[in-house]
């Protein structure tokens, strides 16, 4: 065989310049799952580890103080009036209605003479979750000290701590100076002064110990305590416990998501995530391990029920507490986690659906300028306040992301709505089984 | 490469590869990744000369690549060809020490190796771990999560050969089996973003079935190699990562252990043919190699980059092809080699869908059905060239002799990925160069030989890491790696350095 060199080099030098074509690299869109993950990574958003272990005495204890009326002056409302396990530990209405009132979730009625409750009852779902701040202004934390109105004994978490108050105020548990109770015996709680703190939680256990199946279940609870050093806080400690037990529900799909698993959200789900955590803002207040929690916005919410302290009839939210005159109709950012349960929204629960929440973010200066009250229960149309000097004192600390649209779309909004949908866990949709048949007083539980 | 954000695909099908075995297993990678010459083991000749093997038969390192061309083999030798490779940036590097002794006896001949290596932990160049000791969760037993793995892990390799020849027709059948325990694969390690530890183990089986027909002649010897390869991988990647979980007891983000087992199998057949020939000019000869492989993948690792968990368990199937010609020229002392290959593959590879999942178009895709299908067009090539130089040092019996070579690799292709799910097409052409100059020393005394090759591979990166101690990207190994495509991936700039030493004794 014979060849010549000559042609061979020029095919390989013809080859080797085939060899120089490099392509030019053109964007690759990032996946779903990559835009998501990439966009929640930066946020410190962390799925919830399982609740320490409770002591079923205790829980038990706890689970007989959540229902019982007992623990309300007038022997006719308890924790869960308001935190109807039912109702996926919320009561459904705008602003609670507290002592006086009758009947429950939406058809509950005020009493006569009552007013509201003038902010919205929060769920208790994951409650024990180690939220930094409690109540919707905040003024009960795990950092600072007890909140103004009240001195609450030493050693108690902060969940602890939320269930010594409702039984302190007037208006929500502890009623009115002549009040009488359900078998119209004089309410002794009402007759101490609102400073007196200590005297209601001590009136409250002298009630609490005069029932055999309390000592029982005190004496189950706290083997190793002398009943005569048992104290409200004891009690408090017991609903916690419950609380951390049975109302814990963070098993959502998001949260298997956040556990690696990639088919726990739908398409429809990601994109709303992916719009949750970046072009929506959602995330700049909802963000760390409780999606919320941590900090306080004015969201623009449209003012409603009779109003706190010094600013009633309006609501300034932490602004009203000393020192925070920064944080006007400023109010907790809440926890997102089952946000799908547990309507109506905002401190006052003037948006009743999670579109209508998401319309509001949208664009929020409209949304409150053109809010219509005739959306609310019949019953709280009345108390809502929206002249232009209150619309315009709101908008004046609106948060400064609220201040200009997002311009989502509709498609987007429906989107946002599925993601908070995802973040419900199924085992919080049905929480009925809680509610016991009845109470150790004796009272009904409903 | 700077770290450019390149929007890379992280499919990267990189076969199993022994470097002897190279022209017969088609390596894939998708991304400008630094690969450690892990599988360098066996000593080569034309190391320095940039690799060139198409014209120009390689007499170390070919038998070890077709056991039939051992046939060519004058004497029984021993070999050990110690080699070290390294990754710039203290980002990682390994030892390999080889023994080999092939032996021929009549038409008959035969040879054994093993070979011990170490490997070192991958490792973000620059970087000494990166992560943040958060507080523990308490576990079970008072245990604490173990932290990044910094051993160097081993790795053995045991090879062995026979074959006979038939001086009458000069044909030559040969049959070699490499058998690799493998606990250690250089970048895997870097795979899975974010992790505490990657334990690897795994073994590889690389059969091989080759012939040499040989036809002399009067301007030189024309010959026919053929060769039938199989080669199954299969490796288990214990993953350990450490979660930031909420712990509502203590209050604070705190760090969980999660184990992840990732399970790596390919099978791949190969066949190739290589043909030389002598030219009429005098020392030059011509070759050509045409080559195949069929790699299927039925369970692929559960690869994160850039802290995304990418497709999971998606088998596929890739089809590699090469084309090469060469051309070289030995005359005297002289040598002169060029290769020129080019490389079309295809690899298609998808996700399956482990639960009933809805699209966005609202239609459900059955269990098993494919959520994602990645559909990938290659166009590589490579170029290598090489010139060397024997010198007599004189008064004595001794030579000298010089190698320098240049290997460039270019890599490019296309991606379609159809997203069932999202009902998205997306569409990717990329491509780059690899540069691996390489340089040869060899001294031969009458007792024996000692040769030093050399090469340096530049133009690939490691992944570095994101603020927050989490790696951000990609490292490839030499195992088959298909993973889907995910968001930007920085590399840093690394030089993968290798030096080997062989020595060659002939047996009396």
């Amino acid at each position: 065989m014979s060849l010549s060199v000559r042609p061979v080099c020029v095919a390989l030098l013809v080859l080797a310049a085939a060899c120089d074509e490099t392509p030019p690299t053109t964007a690759f869109p990032e996946s779903l799952d990559a835009q998501l993950r990439r966009s929640i990574g930066q946020w410190s958003v962390a799925p919830i580890a399982p609740m320490p272990y409770q002591d079923p005495a205790l829980i038990a204890l706890g689970r007989a103080l959540m229902f019982d009326k007992i623990l309300s002056g007038n022997r006719d409302i308890s924790c869960a009036t308001c935190h109807e396990p039912a109702l996926h530990a919320t009561d459904g209405l705008p602003l609670a209605i507290g002592t006086g009132g009758t009947g429950t979730a939406a058809a509950r009625t005020l009493g006569p003479g009552r007013s509201f409750v003038p902010r919205n009852a929060p769920s208790l779902l994951n409650s024990g979750i180690g939220l930094f701040y409690v109540f919707w202004d905040g003024r009960l934390s795990r950092f600072g000290p007890s909140p103004p109105e009240v001195n609450l004994p030493g050693g108690l978490n902060v969940i602890a701590a939320q269930a010594m108050m409702p039984v302190l105020n007037r208006r929500e548990m502890r009623g009115e100076p002549g009040d009488l109770d359900v078998f119209a015996n004089p309410n002794e709680l009402a007759q101490f002064g609102d400073s007196q703190a200590a005297q209601i939680w001590q009136a409250l256990m002298q009630r609490l110990l005069a029932i055999p199946e309390y000592v029982n279940l005190f004496n189950a609870a706290y083997r190793d305590l002398p009943q005569s050093s048992l104290t409200f806080a004891q009690a408090a400690q017991a609903i916690a416990a419950f609380q951390m037990a049975e109302l814990m529900k963070t098993n959502s799909p998001f949260d298997r998501y956040l556990r690696r698993d990639d088919n726990a959200l739908s398409v429809e789900e990601k994109r709303g995530g992916v719009l949750f955590f970046t072009r929506a803002r959602c995330v700049s207040c909802h963000n760390g391990p409780f999606l919320g929690g941590q900090s306080f916005s004015n969201s623009g919410v449209p003012q409603l029920g009779p109003g706190v302290g010094q600013g009633a009839p309006l609501d300034l939210g932490r602004g009203a507490l000393p020192n925070n005159q920064f944080y006007q109709f400023a109010f907790r950012v809440p926890p997102l986690r089952n946000v799908e349960l547990t309507a109506p929204y905002f401190h006052d629960g003037t948006f009743s659906t999670l579109e209508s929440v998401v319309a509001h973010y949208n664009d929020v200066p409209k949304s409150l300028r053109d809010f219509n009250p005739a959306t609310l229960p019949a019953a709280f149309q009345s108390s809502y306040h929206g002249g232009q000097a209150t619309i315009d004192s709101i908008l004046r600390t609106l948060d400064f992301q609220l201040r200009t649209p997002l311009q989502l779309t509709e498609t987007e909004q429906h989107e946002l709505v599925a993601f908070l949908k995802s973040l419900t866990d199924p085992a919080a949709r049905d929480l009925s089984y809680l509610v016991p048949a009845s109470v150790p007083s004796g009272l009904p539980v409903r | 490469m700077s770290p450019s954000g390149l929007r890379a695909v992280c499919l990267a099908v990189p076969v199993f590869l022994v470097s002897a075995a190279r022209a017969q297993l088609i390596p894939i990678k998708t991304i400008p990744i630094a690969q450690g010459d892990q599988f360098q083991v066996f000593p080569s000749n034309n190391l320095g000369l940039g690799g060139v093997s198409v014209a120009l038969p390689d007499s170390l390192g070919d038998p070890f690549a077709n056991p039939a061309t051992m046939a060519r083999l004058r004497a029984s030798r021993f070999f050990s060809s110690p080699t070290i490779y390294s990754v710039s940036g203290n980002a990682g590097g390994g030892r390999s020490l080889p023994f080999a002794m092939l032996s021929r006896r009549a038409n008959w001949y035969g040879g054994l190796a093993l070979v011990l290596q170490q490997v070192d932990p991958s490792r973000p160049p620059h970087q000494g771990g990166g992560f943040i000791d958060l507080v523990q969760r308490p576990l079970p037993g008072g245990t604490t999560i173990p932290g990044p793995d910094l051993r160097a892990h081993g790795n053995q390799y045991a090879f062995g050969m026979v074959g006979r020849s038939w001086q009458s027709s000069n044909l030559s059948v040969g049959a070699s089996a490499l058998w690799t325990g493998l606990h250690a694969l250089d970048g895997v390690d870097l795979l899975y973003s974010g992790s505490r530890r990657v334990e690897q183990t795994g073994h590889a089986i690389d059969l091989r079935v080759g012939a040499l027909k040989q036809w002399p002649g009067e301007a030189g010897v024309r010959s026919l190699e053929a060769i039938v390869v199989h080669n199954r991988f299969a490796a288990t990647h214990t993953v350990l990562y450490a979660d930031q979980v909420w712990d509502p007891d203590l209050q604070q983000i705190v760090l969980e252990p999660r184990t992840e087992h990732n399970y790596d199998q390919t099978n791949t057949w190969g066949a190739q043919l290589k043909y030389q020939l002598p030219l009429a000019t005098p020392g030059w000869s011509i070759g050509w190699l045409a080559t195949v492989n069929r790699a299927t993948h039925p369970k692929l690792p559960n690869y994160e980059i850039s802290n995304v968990t990418v497709i999971p368990w998606d088998p596929g199937r890739t089809y590699a092809y090469d084309l090469g010609l060469g051309l070289s020229k030995v005359l005297g002392r002289a040598t002169f080699g060029v290769d020129a290959i080019y490389e079309p593959i295809r690899s298609y590879t998808w996700a399956d869908a482990t639960t009933p999942r809805v699209t966005v178009d609202g239609d459900t895709i059955p269990l098993g059905g494919k959520t994602v299908e990645n559909r990938f067009k290659f166009s590589n090539a490579v170029f290598r060239i090489g010139v060397g130089h024997d010198v007599d040092l004189e008064g004595t019996s001794k030579m000298l002799g010089f190698q320098f070579g240049l290997a460039v690799r270019s890599i490019s292709y296309q991606l379609r990925q159809a997203d069932h799910l999202e009902a998205s097409l997306r569409e990717l052409r990329t491509g780059w160069f690899e540069w691996t100059p390489s340089w040869g020393l060899t001294l031969r005394f009458p007792e024996f030989e000692l040769r030093y090759r050399g090469r340096v591979t530049k133009g690939a990166g490691r992944p570095g890491t994101q603020s927050i101690g989490v790696v951000d990207g990609f490292a490839l190994s030499s195992a088959t790696i298909l993973a889907a495509p995910s968001g930007p991936l920085n590399l840093i700039d690394v030089d993968t350095s290798t030096h080997q030493i062989s020595l060659s004794l002939p047996l009396h």
